[in-house]
């Protein structure tokens, strides 16, 4: 697969490779690339789609409210600032 | 220590944990040792909303229509949150609120309670529609024994908490003898029975309500009892919510974010936490073949509803760091999920209810031809 090199890339679980489209939160990227990620509330509040982020930085497009640990991530209110390594649980 | 409504001592709350510190003074938040309380209690007032704006008159007709198997699996699901939400209306209160020492958490936990009484009142507003005297269903909710397990299961660690909190406060550290019987109170146990109590309420707000709440949702699935459904919709939003608070609690103190004293005995009681979680699992799946005793209903069954169970425990106990118990992998009622989004749940009538607001609704689109036959 060929991928844009301005756009930011996500790998998903060391196998799965995609470059993000700029626009949507990370849970509808990955829904997008047909990844089961669990999700609830998708606003940040519930928690269901904690993922561990492995390598890169996101920024958050709605304030988290529920826990996640220091390397965890709530992939349905953050996008990614640059390339980024995921773990779905 | 004595409990006093305002300690007249200077504190730095900064500095206090969350439990057992001194007892909160002004209530304040200008500055927060732990803002995420502070940042949920301004989440779930946002979600306010009111029993009465949900029109449940439509499902007085769908009620009569249901089996006798259906029927049982709806007021017993009704009877059931009536009890979880009897006891979250008045509890986190009692339990909580004499042994906190922060504001944010204080506050916190007052809006957290307020909420589950409007659900109790939701409860009733369900149930006055559907019967002409709901009382035969209320009163079930104390002499069935189905519940009565449950509650039992539920209530134990919150009354063993406030027991011991009042005698420590009334009576200080030490060995106790009320009505023949004597009691060791020290705040290591104190602390070690919050523990407990703070995961028998995670584990409530966890798994307890979720198969009731399937069981809501897949009569909704069927078109059947919509009203019913958009108000259970917008209580599964709010304990979504309180659950949140209750894994930060729990994290806060495992990850010695708060008192260190607590770091140690998540620790030492990791245990007890999971069985506890466990058994709500168990007696939720036992409450799913109660449910189905007399006939499953159409798109569920007790199989099924006991493998979302253990799908949602393992979400529910990997985020306190309790790992994943069950096998179960992927979602096995994938249509939940759209009950459980936050965006799909609105009450206001210009939104969803009444289809005849929308109809005459003003055109905002306005194009450069909408002006051609106007002359200045």
């Amino acid at each position: 697969m060929i991928i844009d090199d301005k756009k930011p890339k996500i790998c998903v679980n060391a196998d799965t490779w995609f470059a993000y489209n700029g626009e949507d939160n990370l849970l509808i990227a990955l829904e997008k690339q047909n990844i089961d990620v669990h999700f609830h509330c998708r606003e940040g509040f519930c928690g269901a789609c904690r993922t561990k982020l492995i390598k890169g930085n996101v920024n958050y497009v709605i304030d988290p409210l529920a826990f996640i640990d220091d390397d965890e991530v709530l992939v349905c209110c953050c996008v990614p600032t640059g390339d980024i390594e995921l773990k779905t649980y | 220590m004595k409990y006093t409504t305002f300690n007249q001592q200077p504190v730095d709350t900064m500095k206090e944990s969350m439990f057992f510190g001194m007892p909160v003074n002004v209530a304040r938040y200008d500055q927060q040792r732990h803002p995420i309380f502070e940042k949920l209690i301004e989440k779930q007032i946002s979600f306010f909303w009111r029993p009465e704006e949900v029109d449940v008159s439509k499902d007085r007709v769908d009620f009569l229509k249901l089996t006798e198997a259906e029927k049982h699996i709806f007021t017993s699901n009704l009877k059931y949150q009536t009890l979880l939400d009897s006891i979250q209306g008045r509890s986190p209160n009692i339990a909580f609120l004499p042994i906190i020492s922060i504001p944010e958490l204080e506050t916190w936990v007052e809006t957290w309670s307020f909420f589950e009484t409007i659900h109790s009142r939701s409860y009733t507003h369900i149930l006055r529609n559907l019967f002409s005297d709901p009382s035969e269903v209320f009163d079930d909710i104390v002499l069935n024994t189905e519940i009565q397990k449950r509650a039992t299961d539920i209530s134990k660690y919150y009354d063993d908490l406030i027991f011991h909190t009042q005698l420590y406060q009334t009576h200080g550290i030490g060995t106790h003898l009320v009505d023949g019987k004597t009691y060791n109170v020290n705040i290591r146990l104190l602390k070690e029975k919050l523990f407990l109590c703070m995961n028998s309420v995670n584990a409530l707000e966890a798994v307890r309500f979720y198969v009731s709440f399937a069981c809501t949702f897949a009569f909704a699935e069927r078109e059947l009892m919509e009203g019913n459904s958009k108000i259970i919709r917008l209580i599964a939003r709010d304990e979504n919510i309180h659950l949140s608070s209750t894994q930060h609690i729990l994290n806060l103190w495992a990850k010695g974010k708060d008192d260190p004293e607590m770091a140690e005995i998540a620790k030492e009681k990791e245990g007890e936490a999971k069985e506890i979680f466990l058994l709500a699992v168990e007696q939720e799946k036992q409450w799913a073949n109660y449910l189905f005793r007399d006939g499953s209903m159409l798109g569920l069954n007790e199989e099924i509803l006991c493998q979302y169970v253990e799908y949602i425990a393992n979400q529910r106990m990997s985020a306190i760091g309790l790992g994943k118990p069950f096998e179960v992998s992927s979602n096995p009622l994938p249509w939940m999920n759209n009950y459980l989004v936050s965006d799909n749940v609105q009450v206001a009538p210009q939104e969803t209810e009444i289809s005849s607001y929308l109809v005459g609704q003003i055109d905002s689109e306005v194009d450069s031809e909408d002006f051609q036959e106007f002359e200045l």
